[in-house]
């Protein structure tokens, strides 16, 4: 696996537009004091996806996700939301809505004084959309938002900042602290609360068997970098599992940037970069999941050299 | 957003309205039974009405409750007000829901500091009329200690609205600081105490005390604040002590005519003995500037406060 090994993914040649971008972020760093929480991150997604953030605890991701929402001012570097920098303006902020990952409300507000917040604090809200979705998941409106469960709670919070009607959602772990049940329901209930609306939503987790399926841009932070970037199809099209005897391992590892590498005496397997390998005929290629390819770059923080620029740009 | 100020906190200002109207009760009650024993000590009738016998306690606690009132509501105004305005929105981390809706934190600050700080100086202004007029009811018109007396200077004219705005921006400075209410209150009392005592003893200097000589202090010795002693020479030099070259002092000087022995003697000699006091005729000025350095030291908190609430970091 050499660094200057440069895999181009399939449709990411110039022809291929991506349409708007609703998130750039250029050579993002943010430190705490001593602590560099996030490093040198670019990276841009193009509007109307549900973009995963994925990594391990301490990556970053609540920082990154605090400084797209302005909650936080970088130590370096920019954001940009639809092409512009938010700014502390009514008409700025309503671009963006924030779910943080406490699901933060006032407990002594009823629901309906948690909705009439939302109401007098956002210019675009929704508020047919708020009380039918809280009809919908049988959440009473006079009850205290203390006394509520922490699903039920979850469902409020989300419902604020979905009827904000925001361009950007942005959802910082919306489905820790959450059962089975609580997490496909919430996870349902943001995907039918955001389809058709062409709203971008980017949220966080480290729980990556809740991805597939939901969303299709992954992004990667490892160790406060962006150790991947891209839409979901097109990084699975562009990984191979290859199989194959032990011994034939070392002359394919010169030929493709190899991920993870795992197996026997006899047999050995290889998570490479590769779209339609032509491989020595005892070798097989297997498509890759997504939770398999995350875990294999999360195993590999250092794995950020070998990947081609490409993959950590959208454009 | 002023609906928001309110929901958040309506039970600080609905309990500092339950204070006023219990105060301002306790006044008149104990005003109405102060009359009553009056006009019953006053007629020939022995046994006064059953009402009367517990409105001289009444009446105590009412003059008493001046010297305390100035400090302890300030305090609690401070730790209630304050403090938790952002304390508690960091401790519970809606922090970050309040400030990512569509207004902007710089906004929601300032609605939140107008509002609650404007219905502060309201109460402080409704507290000095109660005061002021319960006061003024039971001393004639030359006697009462509205100057120095410091326990009710503070709690008549302009002093307690602006101790109220004080303590108010100095809670929610404190909370912008640590982030913890309980820590911020703690710190918030603390200050109160220090600034109430800080003020007290710089109030000497709010001006030039005016000198008076002991033979005419006796004209002027209503309701003065008083600095400073000392025994002036023929010559015109002033020493704070007595001094001990001209006439000795001891267990042997025996005092003549009632009057110190030693100052007797000083007397004699033609020393004479001034007092440097502020007059009553300086309450106002005295006011304004005590509410000046309130103001200042409040506009200087509020600027923090929003200064390390917009400017976002952690």
């Amino acid at each position: 696996m050499s660094g200057e090994t440069v895999v181009r993914m399939p449709g990411t040649g110039p022809a291929d537009d991506p349409g708007p971008t609703a998130l750039e972020a250029t050579g993002l760093s943010k430190s705490y004091r001593r602590n560099e929480a996030l490093r040198d991150c670019s990276l841009s997604v193009p509007a109307g996806r549900v973009v995963a953030l994925v990594g391990p605890n301490g990556a970053g991701k609540s920082t990154f996700l605090k400084l797209v929402v302005g909650l936080l001012e970088p130590t370096e570097g920019s954001v940009k939301v639809l092409g512009e920098p938010l700014r502390p303006e009514p008409e700025s902020m309503a671009r963006v809505a924030f779910l943080a990952q406490d699901k933060p409300l006032y407990p002594g507000f009823t629901v309906a004084e948690t909705l009439r917040f939302g109401r007098i604090a956002n210019p675009r809200w929704d508020q047919d959309l708020a009380t039918g979705r809280l009809e919908e998941l049988g959440i009473p409106l006079n009850r205290k938002v203390g006394r509520l469960s922490g699903g039920q709670r979850t469902q409020v919070a989300l419902t604020l900042a979905i009827a904000k009607r925001a361009d950007l959602l942005v959802l910082d772990e919306p489905l820790a602290d959450l059962d089975p049940l609580a997490r496909h329901d919430v996870l349902r209930g943001l995907m039918v609360g955001v389809a058709d609306t062409g709203v971008t939503v980017l949220f966080s987790s480290h729980v990556v068997s809740d991805l597939e399926g939901v969303c299709d841009w992954l992004v990667v932070l490892n160790g406060g970098r962006v150790q991947l970037n891209g839409d979901v199809d097109r990084l699975l099209a562009g990984h191979r599992r290859l199989t194959g005897p032990a011994e034939g391992a070392g002359p394919l590892a010169e030929r493709f940037p190899v991920i993870a590498r795992s197996g026997t005496e006899r047999q050995d397997t290889l998570l490479v970069q590769a779209t339609e390998p032509l491989l020595p005929p005892e070798w097989t290629a297997h498509p890759v999941g997504l939770e398999e390819l995350v875990l294999a770059y999360l195993r590999r923080p250092d794995a950020a050299v070998a990947v081609p620029p490409i993959l950590s740009s959208a454009r | 957003m002023i609906w928001l100020t309110w929901r958040q906190h309506r039970g600080q200002i609905l309990t500092t309205a339950g204070f006023l109207l219990a105060y301002g009760a306790l006044l008149l009650v104990s005003s109405i039974g102060k009359s009553r024993v009056r006009e019953c000590a006053a007629s020939a009738v022995d046994a006064c009405p059953w009402f009367t016998a517990g409105s001289t306690e009444l009446y105590l606690l009412a003059e008493h409750s001046y010297g305390w009132i100035s400090l302890l509501i300030p305090a609690l105004i401070g730790a209630f007000w304050g403090a938790p305005l952002l304390a508690r929105e960091f401790e519970r981390g809606t922090d970050q829901l309040a400030w990512t809706q569509a207004v902007p934190p710089r906004r929601w600050l300032l609605t939140k500091l107008g509002v609650l700080g404007g219905l502060l100086m309201l109460g402080g202004l409704a507290l000095s009329a109660m005061a002021s007029a319960w006061y003024a009811a039971f001393t004639p018109a030359r006697g009462g200690k509205w100057f120095s007396d410091l326990g009710v200077f503070h709690m008549v004219g302009v002093a307690p609205a602006f101790w109220w705005l004080f303590a108010f921006a100095l809670g929610t400075a404190s909370g912008a600081l640590l982030r913890k209410m309980l820590p911020a209150m703690a710190v918030t009392v603390t200050g109160i105490v220090l600034a109430v005592y800080s003020l007290q003893s710089l109030s000497d200097h709010y001006a030039e005390p005016v000198r008076v000589m002991v033979e005419e202090r006796m004209d002027h010795f209503q309701d003065v604040r008083w600095v400073g002693d000392a025994w002036v020479a023929l010559s015109g030099a002033e020493t704070e002590s007595p001094p001990l070259d001209v006439c000795p002092d001891g267990p042997d000087v025996r005092p003549v005519g009632g009057v110190d022995g030693q100052a007797h003697c000083l007397l004699e000699k033609g020393y004479r003995f001034a007092s440097y006091l502020h007059p009553p005729s300086r309450f106002w000025r005295f006011q304004w500037t005590e509410a000046g350095i309130l103001l200042a030291g409040s506009a200087l908190l509020f600027g923090f406060t929003v200064a390390r609430t917009v400017r976002r970091t952690r």
